[in-house]
């Protein structure tokens, strides 16, 4: 199947996609519940969509397209609170996170859909393995090189997005020691990682796509699992890396941020990318995941170390005109608060662990955040 | 035989009957997709004195202290699992629970009327037909991995009416009692105060014993083992105090859950010591049946089984659509509700003290529950794998 063309959205709209578990409230594993939350949720008007994920203890909800933070935050907020009172009904208790510190993946079931199960059928294990749980976040472009652009300008900050969102430290009942536990068990599809460095559409659709299916290992674009990814049928490029965030509050600032340095980079006023920008990508993520807002980073134009967290607060800085002009500057505020000061979900999630004694309390702390509405 | 022989067969009979039937629940298991539990119970019944004769008469006894404490722990377990405050949420699931009860109650006991049993045992027979086997219901589900509104709904309901019907066979004995002989003290006695009794202990357990293992601290990983003694604990005190042990292991599990101050996941099934107590339990219910005393209430039992499904799928179904869950999870649960066996067994065997001694009058609940016995956690499973909340077989 060729690749769809490349719809011309409008530029710097945004929409977000939230992958959630679905937890048991007794004993806080998971619980193969999506099925059932479907059918409810199908009686009546949900206030965005809701759709099956890989595994039966997982559901993704996704927003409208949104130019605006207000109500884009507006939206999701109207999405939990369906979300909770329908969880409240049956008994389910829904929470973000970017893993479940204790589920055994391989008690996880299938979602019975024929993608799911093909998909199960090639990857093998890997497949419940990716009962993991992340946030994307939409971002339209005027025309695909643009698209493409914005794809390799953002290279150097992917680890901006990595460590503000990172709510995964805990994975198979332990303290991983990494923030973001999640973007490894991405990093096992071999259709992972960064995106091949082209700037054209075209080339990358006759050189790379077209080349790609020939072989016979892709027929879509839902087959690459990158840290960013074009959406051609929808003309926006899709941010992968972000974990889900314990509360909606933090996924519409993530979502704002992305999109006020967009804007930024739109501007053209930082260097153009290139290929040798991702000589640097992969140690960057690493550090991002395994360090979170203490990671290092080395800037892949000067080779200069950096600390992360301090590269994001000035990158704070420079987008307070982008943001003023989006009227974004209330998301900001939330991720300065984030990055100088109170710490990412997945500190709070092992301040939580330490208090609560255990993984249980982890999750039961995951789930009133996600209702409370709660700043964790 | 040599006597010698008698009296190692009478010394052996025991272990071997359960090792017999574990045998029989993995071959089952295997071969005929059986759940386990339902090998144990025919294993049990078959080797009972009333048939094959290898077992001694089980009536009383360290065998049905035993057969108490396995039961303990499995609705101590059931008990942790439920969550009240899903009732605040939906109020539809206690209706469901209530109407389900009552309606299961009144049909049988017109069955039971209209077949010819006394008042007294009809009443104690439309009681017991309320519960639905706790030990059944949890043991399939766990062996199952099963998960769901299917389950959920089940695991519930079954809790539930395990304890209106509890509190209805109570109510009926201490009825009996203040028409009979007995005084209104002992009425009230053996009723009212039995239920709230053995409620409140198992309550003060399930406050005690949460609070005990945060004081020592660091105990988590031991959970298991603390909770699992105390039950035993619980139900000897208990047993010993002639209240129900049954209503306290329950009453336990339900505020050990609520005040949760371990948030530790008590390990399914207490673990190997779980499985080695259910194959206990399940041979000892079947080795309580008598199939010439099944044979004789097999009418009644039919009757009982049918109405008794009815009615329970009935209200299971006719409460889906507005407590959230379509209509066919609906009569899936109520499917699912069928079993009943080790509870009403044990119950009557609470009785035997007060010399009422039921279990004879009652002559059909042997065949119900022998019936239930093998068919109904097979009724379960079957419902949990058409909801499609089972682990299913090419992904296991």
């Amino acid at each position: 199947m060729p690749l769809a063309p490349f719809k011309e959205a409008e530029a710097l709209t945004m929409g977000v996609e939230l992958e959630l578990q679905l937890v048991n409230p007794t004993d806080f594993d998971l619980s193969s519940s999506a099925s059932d939350m479907l059918h409810l949720l199908a009686r009546g008007r949900f206030p965005g969509d809701v759709k099956p994920e890989m595994t039966e203890s997982m559901i993704e909800v996704s927003t409208d397209v949104h130019t605006r933070h207000e109500a884009l935050l507006a939206q999701l907020r109207q999405m939990r609170d369906a979300l909770v009172a329908a969880g409240d009904r049956l008994n389910v208790g829904l929470c973000g996170g970017g893993t479940h510190p204790f589920q055994r993946w391989f008690h996880q079931r299938i979602f019975s859909k024929p993608r799911f199960k093909e998909l199960s059928g090639l990857y093998g294990y890997l497949a419940k393995q990716f009962t993991v749980f992340g946030q994307h976040v939409h971002i339209g472009c005027g025309s695909a090189d643009e698209g493409l652009y914005l794809l390799h300008s953002l290279n150097r900050y992917l680890p901006h997005f990595i460590a503000l969102s990172a709510s995964s430290p805990f994975f198979q009942g332990v303290d991983t020691l990494f923030d973001s536990a999640r973007l490894n068990s991405v990093f096992a599809f071999p259709l992972s990682g960064r995106a091949p460095f082209l700037l054209k559409w075209e080339d990358f659709e006759r050189g790379y796509f077209a080349k790609m299916e020939k072989t016979g290992v892709v027929n879509s674009m839902k087959d690459f699992y990158w840290d960013i990814r074009p959406k051609p049928e929808y003309g926006t490029i899709e941010l992968r890396v972000c974990d889900t965030p314990l509360t909606v509050e933090r996924a519409a600032a993530l979502a704002c941020y992305l999109q006020a340095l967009c804007r930024m980079l739109l501007e053209r006023s930082e260097a153009p990318p290139a290929e040798d920008d991702y000589l640097v990508y992969n140690y960057n993520r690493f550090q991002a995941c395994r360090f979170g807002l203490d990671g290092m980073l080395v800037h892949p134009k000067t080779n200069e170390s950096l600390p992360l967290r301090e590269d994001i607060l000035a990158t704070l800085r420079r987008l307070e005109p982008h943001a003023a002009a989006l009227e974004s500057s209330a998301a900001l505020d939330e991720l300065y608060k984030v990055a100088a000061g109170e710490g990412n979900h997945a500190s709070f999630l092992r301040r939580q662990h330490a208090e609560e004694g255990g993984v249980e309390g982890v999750v039961d702390a995951a789930v009133r955040c996600f209702r409370e509405e709660v700043t964790a | 035989m040599p006597e010698a022989l008698i009296n190692l067969m009478g010394q052996v009979a025991w272990p071997l009957a359960l090792a017999v039937a574990w045998l029989a629940g993995e071959l089952g298991h295997r071969w005929l997709a059986l759940p386990r539990i339902s090998s144990y119970g025919i294993a049990g019944f078959l080797l009972a004195a009333g048939q094959a004769g290898v077992l001694p008469e089980v009536r009383g006894g360290a065998m049905a202290l035993l057969a108490n404490v396995a039961f303990g722990l499995i609705l101590f377990e059931l008990g942790y699992r439920i969550n009240l405050a899903w009732l605040r949420a939906n109020p539809w699931l206690g209706l469901t629970s209530v109407v389900e009860s009552v309606c299961t109650f009144y049909a049988v006991f017109l069955v039971a009327q209209a077949l010819g049993v006394p008042t007294l045992p009809a009443l104690l027979l439309s009681a017991l037909a309320m519960s639905t086997s706790p030990a059944a219901v949890l043991r399939v589900v766990n062996e199952a991995r099963s998960s769901g509104q299917v389950t959920e709904r089940t695991l519930h309901l079954s809790a539930f009416n395990c304890v209106l019907a509890l509190v209805v066979f109570k109510a009926v004995v201490g009825y009996e009692m203040l028409s009979s002989a007995g005084g209104v003290f002992e009425a009230v006695w053996n009723s009212l105060v039995v239920v709230l009794v053995s409620a409140g202990l198992g309550a003060l357990f399930g406050v005690a014993v949460p609070g005990l293992l945060r004081l020592l601290g660091g105990l988590a990983r031991n959970a298991t083992v603390v909770f699992a003694l105390a039950v035993l604990l619980l139900t000897a005190l208990t047993d010993a105090l002639k209240f129900s042990p049954l209503l306290a292991a329950l009453a336990f599990g339900l505020v050990a859950r609520q005040r949760r101050v371990v948030l530790s996941q008590v390990q399914r099934n207490f673990g190997a010591l779980g499985d080695l107590l259910t194959v206990l339990l399940f041979v000892y219910v079947g080795a309580t049946l008598d199939w010439r005393q099944a044979l004789a209430g097999a009418e009644l039992a039919l009757a009982v089984v049918a109405v008794r499904l009815l009615a329970k799928t009935l209200a299971t179904t006719l409460f889906a659509q507005p407590s959230g869950i379509s209509w066919r999870k609906g009569a899936l649960t109520g499917l699912a509700l069928t079993p009943l066996s080790a509870f009403a067994i044990l119950l009557l065997e609470q009785t035997r003290h007060l010399k009422l001694d039921l279990l004879e009058d009652v002559a059909g609940v042997m065949a119900v529950a022998l019936l239930l016995e093998v068919v109904g956690p097979l009724l379960t499973r079957w419902a949990l794998v058409w909801a499609g909340e089972t682990q299913r077989k090419e992904e296991t």
